[in-house]
This record gives C-alpha cells, sequence and structure tokens, in this order.
C-alpha cells in the first residue's frame, strides 16, 4: 500500500520539479573524454535539481549525502554532453574490503521521450539506458585496474594458481588459465574486467540492469574542494538503447552515490522524477 | 513479506519469499566434541576454492575458537547485540524476533557491516580459555573453564538473509539440493550480501569486484561425493548428508536420525531465523548458558542423550560411520556390532565395526623367536 502511494507521488506532475534542462547545440567535440572545467561549459545554463534517499526498493539508504545536483548540458548535433556538480566530503574510489566507489548515473528511457516508464529503473518490457559512472572505474581507465598488491601493499602470499614466480622449465599459464581461479572473471562478469570511466547500463525494472557490451559514452570526474564535477558525453542516438533528437524534447534522471557513506546500489539519492530536457536545433 | 514455516523455532515467521523447500537440502553435522581445530577443513576448503586473487582473507570453512575466536572479528557478538535481547523457552515455540523481524522498515534484515580489518585475524581467540587458569589450578567436571572450536561453513539456510537482501536477485538457492550461490556472472559487489549474512558467510572478492561464499561443493555432491572440509577432516567429526525437514525425517538417514530422531544434533543461532542447515552436537564440557544461547533451548537434552550413547549402539554406529567414506550417505543400518553406509540407489559405499577390535600382543614374539619393543 505505501508503495502504491510512492508511486503516485512519482507520476503525479505537479511532483515535478525545478526549471527545464535545455541542451544548447555548440561546436565542440564531443566524442572523447571532456575536461570537466571546459570554458565551453559557461555557456551552459545551469539548474540546480534536488535528490532524496531511494524510497522505493530494499535495502533502502537510512538518508542520504546528496539532496542537490548541478547540471549543465551542451551537445553538437552528434553527442550531447551532461556535466554534474555535487558536494562530498570526501573523495571514495573503493578498493579494500568495504569501501565503495563515488558515483554518478544518468537514466533514459528508451521507448518513449514523452512518456517514460518508472523513473526508477524502468519497466518490464519498458526498458531505461543508463550512463553510470564510477570514480573506481575512471581509475581504471586511466591507471589500470588496481592489483590487490595496489590495494592492500603489506599482503603476503607464497603463490597464486598457475602464477608462479619461478616457472622452471614450464612455459607458464594463459591468462584464461590463471583466470579460472578468479570466478568473477572466469564466469565473464563485466564487473571484474577493468573498466572504462562509464558503463552503459539496460534495465527493465528493479534488479535487472545489465552492463552493455558496446559503448558509445566517455565520462570524467574531478573532485576538487569538497566537490565532484562529473562531465559525461554519450551519443544522441544509441542503436537498441535511448535515442535524443535535436528539436525534441525528452526526459532525463539522475542518481549519485557517495561511496564513502556506503551508498552502493540500492542506497543511493536520486532525483525522483523524470526531468524534462530540451536538445535544441540551431 | 510471505509468511514461512521454520521448523527450528517451531512457527511461522516473515520472510521476502514464500516457503519452498528444495527437494533435497544440503546439511552437515559436526560433532564438536571432537573438534581440535587442526584446520585441515579449512586447508581443503582453502586450496580447492580461495587461491585465487582477491581470495586472500577467505575461509569460506573456517574454524573458531569459542567464546572469544571469530571471524569477522565479532561477528556472532555483534549480530545478537544488533538483535536484542529474546527470550526463549525450553519446548516452545521461539517467540523472540529473527532478523527478518528485527529490522528496521528501510532493510531486509538487522544487520552489522564488517570492516576490513574485522577480517584480518581469522584466527584470533585461538586456544584462548574463558577464564583464568591461576597457577595450581586443576581440572573439575564440569569444567569452569572451557572452550570449544566451532568449525562453519555456509549453511545453505532455507531461508538465506544473503540471497532475501540482494536487490540484484543475483543469488539463488538451487531446487536438487538447497545450495545457495551467488551468480558470479550477475552479481555487482554492492556487499548487500556480506552485510545480511549474519554467519557472514557471504565474502567480497577486491580483485573480482564481486562477492563469493562457499559453494557446498557441489561439483563433488553433483557425483554423490562430500564436501572437501568434510572428505578431509582427520578428526572425522563431520558428515555431510540431505536433512529433511521433521515432518518428512526418515529415521534410516543419518542426518535426520541425529537431529530428529536423537535430537543431539543442533542448528547454531536458530534464533536469527534463517533455518541454517549446518548442525552440532554440542561440547558437553562447555559453559551451559553459553551453549543455549548458541543452540537454542534444547541444548541441556542433547548432551545429556550424547553422554548415554555409550548404551545406544545404532548412535554409536553411526558416529563412527562420520568421516568413514567419501561418499554421502543417504542411509545407515547397525547390526550385529556392524555399521553400513548406503549411497541413494540402497548400495553399500561403507561398513565398518562399531567398537574396534581390541588386540593385545604379547611382550614375546614366539614365531621369530623374539622380544618385541617399542623403539622405531
Amino acid at each position: 500500500m505505501k508503495l502504491k502511494v510512492l508511486f503516485l507521488l512519482l507520476v503525479l506532475p505537479a511532483f515535478s520539479q525545478a526549471a527545464d534542462l535545455v541542451a544548447k547545440k555548440v561546436k565542440e567535440e564531443f566524442n572523447k573524454v571532456l575536461d570537466p572545467y571546459a570554458a565551453y561549459w559557461l555557456q551552459a545554463p545551469e539548474v540546480e535539481l534536488s535528490l532524496m534517499a531511494q524510497p522505493m526498493m530494499k535495502p533502502k539508504p537510512e538518508k542520504t549525502e546528496t539532496s542537490l545536483m548541478k547540471v549543465q548540458v551542451l551537445h553538437n548535433g552528434n553527442y550531447i554532453a551532461f556535466r554534474l556538480r555535487w558536494k562530498d566530503t570526501e573523495k571514495s574510489e573503493a578498493g579494500k574490503l568495504g569501501e565503495f566507489s563515488d558515483a554518478v548515473a544518468l537514466e533514459f528511457p528508451v521507448k518513449s521521450n514523452e512518456n517514460p516508464p518508472s523513473v526508477i529503473m524502468g519497466g518490464k518490457g519498458d526498458p531505461v539506458h543508463m550512463f553510470h559512472w564510477r570514480a573506481q572505474y575512471q581509475y581504471d581507465e586511466e591507471h589500470g585496474k588496481k592489483d590487490i598488491k595496489d590495494i592492500y601493499p603489506n599482503l603476503a602470499v607464497d603463490t597464486y594458481h598457475m602464477d608462479y614466480p619461478d616457472n622452471g622449465n614450464w612455459q607458464g599459464a594463459t591468462q584464461d588459465q590463471k583466470e579460472a581461479y578468479m570466478h568473477g572473471m572466469a564466469a565473464g562478469n563485466p564487473q571484474s574486467f577493468a573498466k572504462r570511466a562509464v558503463d552503459e547500463i539496460m534495465a527493465e525494472g528493479f534488479g535487472s540492469s545489465a552492463v552493455r557490451k558496446d559503448q558509445d559514452s566517455f565520462g570524467k570526474g574531478e573532485w576538487k574542494n569538497g566537490e565532484w564535477t562529473v562531465v559525461i558525453s554519450r551519443a544522441l542516438k544509441r542503436d537498441k538503447g535511448s535515442v535524443l533528437e535535436e528539436g525534441k524534447g525528452s526526459s532525463v534522471a539522475f542518481a549519485v552515490w557517495q561511496g564513502g557513506k556506503d551508498e552502493v546500489g540500492s542506497r543511493k539519492a536520486l532525483t525522483l522524477y523524470w526531468t524534462p530536457l530540451k536538445v535544441e536545433g540551431l | 513479506m510471505a509468511r514461512v514455516k521454520n521448523w527450528q523455532i517451531n512457527r511461522e515467521m516473515d520472510y521476502p519469499y514464500s516457503e519452498s523447500r528444495p527437494k533435497k537440502q544440503w546439511s552437515i553435522i559436526f560433532d564438536l566434541n571432537k573438534c581440535i581445530a587442526c584446520q585441515t577443513c579449512s586447508l581443503a576448503c582453502k586450496t580447492t576454492w580461495t587461491s585465487g586473487k582477491g581470495q586472500e582473507y577467505m575461509f569460506w570453512n573456517n574454524v573458531e575458537t569459542k567464546p572469544y575466536g571469530s571471524y569477522p572479528l565479532a561477528w556472532d557478538v555483534k549480530i545478537l547485540e544488533r538483535l536484542g535481547q529474546q527470550a526463549w523457552k525450553a519446548k516452545e515455540p521461539y517467540y523472540g524476533k529473527t532478523i527478518f523481524e528485527a529490522a528496521n522498515a528501510n532493510e531486509v534484515v538487522a544487520h552489522f557491516h564488517p570492516k576490513d580489518e574485522d577480517w584480518m585475524y581469522p584466527n584470533v581467540g585461538e586456544d584462548d580459555c574463558a577464564g583464568n587458569v591461576p597457577h595450581g589450578d586443576h581440572i573439575t567436571l564440569p569444567h569452569d573453564k572451557w572452550f570449544f572450536y566451532l568449525p562453519r561453513t555456509c549453511a545453505h539456510c532455507t531461508y538465506p538473509a544473503c540471497l532475501a537482501s540482494c536487490p540484484r536477485k543475483a543469488i539463488y538457492k538451487r531446487e536438487e539440493d538447497g545450495i545457495v550461490l551467488i551468480d558470479q556472472s550477475r552479481c555487482k559487489g554492492y556487499g548487500e550480501c556480506v552485510r545480511a549474512c549474519p554467519y557472514k558467510k557471504s565474502m567480497y572478492n577486491t580483485h573480482t569486484r564481486v562477492s563469493e561464499k562457499c559453494i557446498g561443493c557441489f561439483p563433488a555432491v553433483e557425483q554423490g561425493l562430500q564436501p572437501m572440509c568434510v572428505q578431509n577432516c582427520i578428526g572425522k567429526i563431520r558428515i555431510m548428508g540431505f536433512v529433511n525437514p521433521p515432518w518428512k525425517m526418515r529415521k534410516n538417514n543419518p542426518i535426520d536420525y541425529l537431529i530428529h530422531d536423537q535430537q543431539i544434533a543442533l542448528p547454531y543461532y536458530p534464533q536469527l531465523g534463517l533455518e541454517p542447515n549446518i548442525y552440532y552436537i554440542p561440547p558437553i564440557h562447555a559453559d551451559r548458558e553459553y551453549l543455549t544461547q548458541m543452540f537454542g533451548p534444547n541444548v541441556d537434552q542433547a548432551i545429556e542423550r550424547y553422554k548415554k550413547l555409550k548404551d545406544d549402539p545404532v548412535t554409536q554406529g553411526l558416529l563412527v560411520l562420520m568421516g568413514s567414506t567419501d561418499r554421502i550417505m543417504h542411509s545407515f543400518d547397525v547390526k550385529d556390532g556392524i555399521a553400513y553406509g548406503y549411497d541413494e540407489k540402497g548400495d553399500e559405499v561403507v561398513r565398518v565395526p562399531v567398537t574396534e577390535p581390541f588386540i593385545e600382543r604379547t611382550a614375546y614374539d614366539a614365531n621369530i623367536k623374539s622380544l618385541r619393543n617399542n623403539t622405531p
């Protein structure tokens, strides 16, 4: 019953707030990793959005750290770029046990931009397309995936199977043979391999999210003076994904995780409504 | 929330999913009177399953000294503290709260999240005795100074908290044998199962960035073999088989016999509400209040029965079958001083004498006309 009432609140148009997002068209290159502090961002209007603790799906966060996010959008006819800023007192890149990464995600409807599905992960047969940036993933992209010795420098290990310090007369094992002893990798879980800064994810409801193998998006974040500034750019048109069209309206939603405060998975702050987004023509 | 039957606490309780018992339920019984904490089980498991990167700290099977040992640090104290004081009278259902019922409105279960350093002392408290041993002290019965060893695997619970709390539904319980698995291809490493499992048997792998747990050695179980920790137990304290709920109890099933018929093997922390499927024959010389907290109010009865085993050739026979074969015994029989174990088809897999023959050799060997001595 409580869930139903909440759901009603979600779809009530009166509940949507703040100004609409407008993506101005500019002549900049966006199909690459962008500079979060590039000068062209000065011409993009800034909209402030409210976020609240994810209220639908257990486990829910007791409270979340992020209540406001500043959003700017620009596009160049082929790619659209979002600049997202929010306060975070500490930079968290995960690594050790029980440590989680700071992250932000954009979400777009797939079937209908005017009549989007549930803002929380879409619905069965009505998917959403997400662009999930993590500080941890960005570290992978920039420096390579942290080895266990980078995470725990004082760790002592005699040897790993198939990974002997001295192979003697043996040729040594292939990467596949070594990965057979690392279960996530052996199962081909994308989570277990070095990432690019942004994951593209499709979902049709709670718990259904799956990482896309193809990717046409870029991300870059910088943490400075207690604030993250993250830019995510994506192709306007994604095959079997969300398609944004110049001169037309669409919808977008946002979620933020402060890893240092144990925010991960369903423990997130999000915009509880679709924010209208207009992709301006020239 | 659904209402489900939990026979271990003898009542219905709340659980996020409806009752769905597997065709068979994987189970291990440990005789704590025989465990010497040699850690052969821990190493058998480690070399089989957790020798990869990111698993350095992992012991899917561990043995800790009670009361002061724990892995991760203070897991039992913390979950009991989180649950709060609850009451349970002998012969009555448990009317206290389970961790599902004690959860606040935002959570699936009452839980705590172990920190990084909590995992770093797998042998903390090892051999530490409850109470000081002053100079000149001597042993009296029952022991006023005590400790015992507690070997632990995943309990492949009937109502797993890990499964209930996974927002991705990446954890499932196998219909064929009740083994609970984390889908290594779907897990995203949110760590919800690590938080939720009160026994702390879900573990996060920092290298593969997903969580892992004891898999019940399912590749062995599928071939009718007991898990590596059971096969390798040199103290022969363990038996793995399949447990039925009491209403489907089969007396010649070794597991059912010890749990339901004799009631000398008890689940640990049943009050948490998960219907865990590892069972313990409680140690007879440890503190009863502590044992009651761990095994529930029927622990006195279990200990009294265990003490009378010398008059019970059938149970004795079953206890010597423990550790006598690598194969899973689906039924057993004891006749004429011999204990027999049978596989699923009813074929004999092992037979052992209930009492080993005692042979006394004379000091003089007439055959070779020489005195025997025991000098190597």
